[in-house]
């Protein structure tokens, strides 16, 4: 559990589709989420757009906010960077991105 | 996912992109959908017109919407709606917002105009894929006509694996003009959608562990278990455990109503008994459901004794509004397979006793049945109306309703015995489902019985689709609790804003005449106004089968649903009448 930490910075792999910025931001906006920062580029790939997002952590566990962005059909994967560096989200749900 | 079906039309041929959406949802397995034409969608109804798809016209798209649900609902396969852009598009809001909530699988196309006039304010110019988007599980806008068959493999694809949900396609008129090559896809291959059908062995080995350390066991039975075809299974390992059995709302069905270890119904308006199991309990056993406010009441007071196993195939479930001690994620009717033999070898070596829990419970279920007063001024009682209706019709009759307190007397007063017989609205509360929903169940389920348990407020919202019944040979059967009120709130009035009626009374005893409505539509009208004459009224209804009926059973307006927790109360507050709690100190718990 990394829910003592109000704030967290989630790397989102996206695909470089329309409407995915706001897809995102809808779904932080309904789930009373909170967005600190956004941060949207480009990759190597140019199929896939790279979001960093800080979190506010604030009556949500961060479980939860990240499961509800796994949820969105365009979201590819999510990454927590702790510290400097990049950790594969590791909670406490079981791996269903297998 | 392999696209297993034959390809009635190869790829490569060339056609508009009308034509290839046409093909699409025909390859796509498609046999009826629902829908009303309009100018940008105008050109996929000229290839609808020699399709073997059966499309039935509605008066308004909302009915179209709710009629995809209620067939999705009976057959489990996707239902259709097809409508065109702007009004048509937002009038399938509600549906599109109803299917996400209540997990239906649905396929929404809808046309958009022109792809250079899109946005700039144009006829009918709506931006449906922004406005569905928070209650869409995946929308798309296609611009291109060669992206069609692939994002209609896509759309049916999502809508119907992992949590079932809405799926809206909005297709630009241009790209439905445009010619391009047919190409439906082998595969399908999502790189952010990959939902968990298995769940994994360590996940059953705990939740067996779990359920061996309790002594008070309830199975919270939630409406996945009817969507993942989990009826079999859970009786299973129910009579394998032999715990107590709860279903929600959207589970009814699920699991027999005649059943010895069924409590009935939690929440707002559940038993005493199916209540009282959760707040007694020292686990839950979670099967699709999902913690909704109408189950819980005061989420801090919910079920204060019990571990949580929460099995659910959408991993956003877990932990939502309740801690999970352990999560199972996967395909619920996969779980409680796996589940069975699992448990069977735990309870093999350490079986709790379960017979002191079971037998106050049972105590409960047998001092407070659900019970109704019969009003003393021999006028028709609701409740009476609905259990007959149930009791003539069978337990192969599939029921609807709209929302309200003739909702609530249709989930309590009829026996449900199995699974898919019972639609409703159950996240949304969406008034007016009641009849679309029957219409599309008829569709799905032909050969059965189908009855719309409807109030006089619900009806004449989306009366209109008894026109579309009458044209297409869909006779549905509708039950009017006619009580000339908003009901449900007229009931919160009286208990919560000292009986100030403000804006419930509907007077429809006096207009509109129901029976000469529904003459009017093509129906059989009848009415009903006292008890002697209740039974020879459904039965005459039971007989008319070659056109919809329609009965007006004008009943007592003051009757209210019981037992009931009021809205942000705990359920430990649970009262039987107005002002009475169950009598704690003579129970046993």
């Amino acid at each position: 559990m990394k829910t003592s930490r109000r704030q967290h910075t989630l790397e989102v792999l996206v695909e470089n589709e329309p409407g995915v910025l706001a897809r995102v931001a809808g779904l932080f906006s309904r789930r009373a989420f909170n967005i600190e920062t956004l941060n949207v580029g480009p990759t190597e790939d140019s199929t896939i757009s790279k979001m960093v997002i800080g979190v506010g952590v604030e009556g949500h566990s961060l479980e939860q906010v990240i499961a509800q962005l796994d949820k969105l059909i365009n979201v590819i994967s999510i990454k927590e960077i702790v510290s400097g560096k990049i950790e594969e989200v590791n909670d406490t749900q079981p791996d269903y991105q297998n | 996912m392999k696209m297993g079906r034959h390809l009635p039309t190869p790829n490569g041929t060339e056609m508009t992109g009308a034509t290839a959406l046409v093909k699409s949802l025909e390859a796509a397995g498609v046999d009826v959908m629902f829908g009303l034409p309009g100018g940008a969608i105008l050109p996929a109804y000229d290839p609808i017109f020699d399709s073997t798809i059966r499309h039935i016209l509605v008066r308004h798209e909302q009915g179209a919407g709710h009629a995809a649900t209620g067939y999705a609902q009976v057959t489990g396969r996707a239902g259709v709606c097809i409508a065109t852009s702007g009004p048509g598009a937002t009038n399938l809001v509600t549906p599109l917002m109803d299917a996400a909530m209540d997990s239906v699988p649905l396929v929404a196309i809808t046309g958009q105009v022109p792809s250079a006039a899109i946005g700039t304010d144009a006829f009918q110019e709506a931006d449906i894929r922004g406005i569905t988007m928070p209650f869409t599980k995946h929308s798309y806008l296609i611009t291109n006509p060669a992206e069609i068959p692939g994002t209609i493999a896509e759309a049916f694809h999502i809508a119907t694996t992992g949590r079932p949900g809405p799926v809206l396609v909005d297709i630009a008129k241009d790209a439905l003009q445009k010619m391009t090559k047919f190409n439906w896809p082998t595969s399908i291959n999502l790189a952010g959608y990959r939902p968990q059908m298995s769940p994994t062995p360590q996940s059953i080995t705990d939740a067996a562990a779990l359920i061996t350390q309790s002594s008070k066991p309830v199975f919270y039975v939630g409406g996945g278990v009817i969507k993942a075809n989990g009826s079999k299974e859970l009786r299973q390992l129910a009579e394998l455990l032999g715990a107590p059995v709860v279903t929600t709302l959207m589970a009814r069905g699920a699991f027999p109503d005649s059943h010895p270890l069924h409590m009935g119904m939690p929440g707002m308006h559940g038993t005493v008994a199916a209540v009282t199991a959760l707040q007694k309990a020292d686990l839950l056993i979670t099967l699709g459901a999902r913690f909704d406010d109408r189950v819980t009441g005061k989420l801090s007071t919910f079920a204060p004794h019990a571990k949580i196993l929460h099995a659910d195939i959408d991993p956003a479930e877990i932990g939502k509004n309740r801690h999970a001690d352990v999560a199972v994620v996967g395909d619920v009717r996969l779980t409680m397979a796996a589940l069975i033999p699992a448990l069977r070898a735990a309870l093999a070596k350490n079986k709790p006793d379960l017979t002191a829990w079971l037998r106050q419970m049972n105590s409960l279920k047998s001092t407070y049945p659900l019970g109704f007063d019969t009003p003393d001024d021999g006028s028709l009682s609701p409740q009476l109306v609905i259990q007959r209706i149930g009791q003539i019709s069978g337990t192969d009759t599939i029921f609807t309703a709209g929302v309200g307190q003739h909702q609530m007397w249709a989930s309590q007063f009829i026996s449900y015995e199995h699974p898919r017989t019972w639609l409703n609205s159950g996240g949304a509360g969406t008034m007016g489902y009641g009849v679309p929903a029957a219409m599309g169940a008829k569709v799905g389920a032909p050969d059965s019985t189908v009855w719309a348990i409807d109030g006089d407020g619900c009806f004449q919202m989306t009366n209109q689709e008894l026109v579309t019944c009458a044209l297409n040979n869909i006779p549905i059967k509708v039950a009017i609790i006619n009580n000339e009120s908003l009901g449900m709130v007229r009931q919160w009035q009286t208990l919560f804003y000292d009986g100030r009626y403000s804006n419930t009374s509907l007077d429809s005893k006096r207009v509109p005449n129901f029976p000469m409505l529904a003459e009017s539509m093509g129906c059989v009208g009848l009415a009903c106004e006292r008890p002697e004459d209740l039974d020879k009224t459904i039965e005459k209804a039971m007989s008319i089968n070659d056109q919809p009926v329609v009965v007006d059973f004008r009943v007592h307006r003051d009757a209210m649903v019981w037992p009931m927790v009021a809205a942000g109360t705990s359920n430990d507050e649970i009262m039987i009448a107005r002002a009475t709690a169950p009598d704690w100190d003579s129970q046993e718990l």
